[in-house]
């Protein structure tokens, strides 16, 4: 995180939405919107006072809803950049106007209240999508887990924001509800994934590392406890991965292969329900923690952004790459790269090898100090054309605009509005010939003729 | 006169295991125009390759017909076979007898071969037609824009701003990391996250 915020060739921008592209290969021109952080991150130094005195609490995102964070605030201590921003649905000030404690307090001046969002235009050559995955919303489906209903169910992310060192707990795995430590710690795998009923179809990849990971932990950080894992299959195709399973199972963990039928509450603790398919009986844990391994789904937003940048998207909403298997982090959007999950479920290490795989691509792209265009693109006959400009409506790269030409009729000069093709944002789809009338768009290399002598001999 | 040369791909067996490949370099060869048809195993190959070249100049081809997969995987190759030959590489024509014709009709030998020998006719009438096309360039600005800055974006901005060039990095949220600054120790190895 620290070596991307100061490489000296990398402009980060945070709280910032990219809200407008424009243009195509090697030349795109983006909108990119500031949200307003209410702190000059220019005076700032992090010293982290105003968070200290901030009087307003409210749920941290970060902590998936586990924790408190003030309305002044940093996601956690070693945060990049490590400086706060002020939460502006939940400040005192921004809403009634009285409070200001952040402003006083301030050693540098830096809080301003009256910052506005900035809107900032790039030039750039190339584009990257890394937008990621959020959780797929379990809650809303899983009945037989409570739909959310019992405190103790929690998500892997959860257990992970509650075991990391730096989070709320420092470290210690609690029960949500108490406070207190767990001894039986239930694990269920693919809540949302390959679950054709409830959820998708797909497998989410990293969940069954993580899980194997998370039943480590428990048996290592909690004296006397009991991890048991429920699970359709483990697969661990990965380097080191199966060893890691075996490992966990060695340490004592114990796998049940098996469906989680229903979880009810029992006094304090968590009766799970199940199936051992194996031993072909019926199974029955009394938890005081339940840990869901849910599946990955596109980032909220996602296809919004898809739609902005032009980038196609599968039928789960994964952007969608030119070729599966030989051309893995291009799109068929010249220019456009994908990295990470956002093209489809991955874990860490596959992220980071699509990664560099999406920068080599990029920077063979902008070695190059020009570009060969695709000659195969839309040109129009200007004695044929009637300056209708069906063309132009149907154009989806916004290639075509009108253009006035001088000709002369009987000696006089007259003036005439004819289509023109920009050769840099055309495509080549072909909509202007369809449209076109007077059959004078043509695409080359697809001409009217060439295609109709193609038509004839196949009637033959 | 035009001077077409005709190349049918086997693909291995994933077309002539299929379709009757010497009947159809056979029967598209009264074509108009076509003065040379051979067919090969694999026609993408070196060999096959070369083989293209070889009789473009010996017969004097002034532009050429692959009958093989789909032009999204070999069109490219191909038309850069056509450059080695010294011809323009848009007087190519591809016909896709791979995945429109023995992959969706291995059950019927004879009507996919008959279909196959009409694709390739398709494609001899339309390179009858073509004339040579150039390419044009456009500027690049030498800068990229990453949108996301969880471990997938800071990685591919790092490596593009190793390489020397400018980076853009967004991210909605107000600090970077994304999911993986969430995380606790990552697998296989515990390592931190951070």
């Amino acid at each position: 995180m620290v070596a991307a915020a100061q490489h000296p060739n990398i402009k980060l921008m945070t709280y910032s939405e990219v809200t407008d592209v424009k243009g195509y290969i090697g030349n795109f021109e983006v909108t990119i919107k500031q949200k307003p952080r209410y702190v000059d991150h220019v005076k700032c130094t992090g010293c982290g006072t105003c968070t200290e005195k901030c009087p307003t609490k409210v749920t941290s995102e970060y902590d998936l809803g586990i924790g408190k964070r003030k309305c002044i605030y940093i996601n956690f201590p070693q945060a990049v950049p490590g400086k706060p921003i002020i939460d502006a649905e939940n400040c005192r000030f921004l809403k009634t106007g009285k409070c200001g404690v952040c402003k006083k307090i301030c050693p540098t001046g830096a809080v301003d209240f009256d910052q506005k969002e900035e809107i900032i235009e790039e030039k750039v050559g190339a584009i990257v999508m890394a937008t990621g995955f959020d959780q797929f919303k379990w809650d809303e489906v899983y009945g037989e887990y409570g739909y959310g209903r019992y405190p103790d169910v929690i998500t892997g992310l959860h257990f992970e924001r509650m075991s990391n060192a730096g989070g709320l707990t420092g470290g210690k795995i609690v029960r949500p509800s108490d406070g207190k430590e767990p001894k039986v710690v239930v694990f269920i795998k693919c809540v949302g994934s390959r679950d054709e009923a409830k959820g998708k179809t797909y497998c989410s990849r990293a969940c069954c590392m993580y899980t194997a990971k998370h039943a480590h932990q428990v048996l290592d950080k909690i004296s006397d406890s009991s991890a048991y894992v429920f699970y359709m299959d483990v697969r661990t195709p990965g380097k080191a991965y199966d060893e890691f399973y075996r490992r966990t199972v060695e340490e004592g963990a114990q796998y049940i292969r098996g469906r989680v039928s229903k979880i009810y509450q029992s006094g304090e603790k968590l009766i799970v329900v199940g199936a051992d398919t194996l031993l072909g009986r019926p199974v029955e844990v009394e938890a005081d923690l339940v840990v869901l391994a849910s599946a990955m789904v596109p980032s909220e937003g996602a296809d919004k952004i898809a739609q902005l940048v032009g980038c196609p998207t599968d039928k789960d909403g994964w952007f969608q790459e030119a070729h599966p298997k030989l051309r893995p982090v291009e799109t068929m959007t010249g220019g456009l790269f994908l990295a990470g999950v956002c093209q489809g479920p991955k874990d860490i290490p596959d992220t980071v090898s699509q990664a560099s795989g999406a920068a080599v691509k990029v920077c063979a792209l902008l070695s190059n100090d020009e570009l060969a265009t695709d000659p195969m693109i839309c040109q129009v006959d200007e004695k044929l054309c009637s300056g209708c400009l069906v063309c132009k409506e149907v154009c989806p790269y916004k290639a075509i605009s009108a253009k006035t030409i001088t000709e002369r009729i009987d000696g006089k000069p007259v003036d005439r509005i004819v289509a023109e093709v920009n050769t840099g944002l055309c495509q080549g789809c072909g909509n202007c010939t369809v449209a076109c009338r007077a059959g004078a768009a043509n695409l080359k290399g697809f001409t009217n003729q060439q295609v109709l002598a193609e038509v004839d001999t196949l009637c033959q | 006169m035009k001077r077409i040369g005709l190349f049918v791909c086997w693909c291995g067996s994933n077309i002539g295991g299929v379709i009757d490949v010497p009947k159809v370099v056979q029967e598209a060869s009264k074509f108009p125009g076509v003065v040379f048809a051979t067919d090969y195993k694999y026609m993408c190959s070196e060999p096959g390759q070369d083989t293209i070249v070889k009789a473009v100049k010996e017969h004097n081809l002034d532009r050429v017909v692959v009958a093989s997969c789909t032009p999204r995987l070999h069109e490219p190759t191909f038309r850069k076979t056509l450059v080695t030959a010294g011809l323009n590489p848009y007087m190519f024509e591809m016909a896709n007898i791979r995945e429109q014709c023995t992959w969706v009709h291995s059950d019927d030998k004879e009507g996919a071969t008959k279909k196959a020998i009409a694709l390739i006719r398709r494609a001899l009438a339309k390179v009858s037609k073509v004339e040579p096309l150039f390419e044009s360039h456009i500027p690049v600005t030498k800068k990229a824009l990453v949108i996301g800055g969880g471990i997938a974006g800071m990685q591919v901005a790092i490596d593009i701003a190793d390489n020397g060039h400018q980076v853009i990095l967004v991210e909605r949220e107000p600090t970077i990391g994304g999911k993986m600054a969430m995380l606790d120790k990552t697998f296989p190895t515990l390592d931190c996250s951070a």
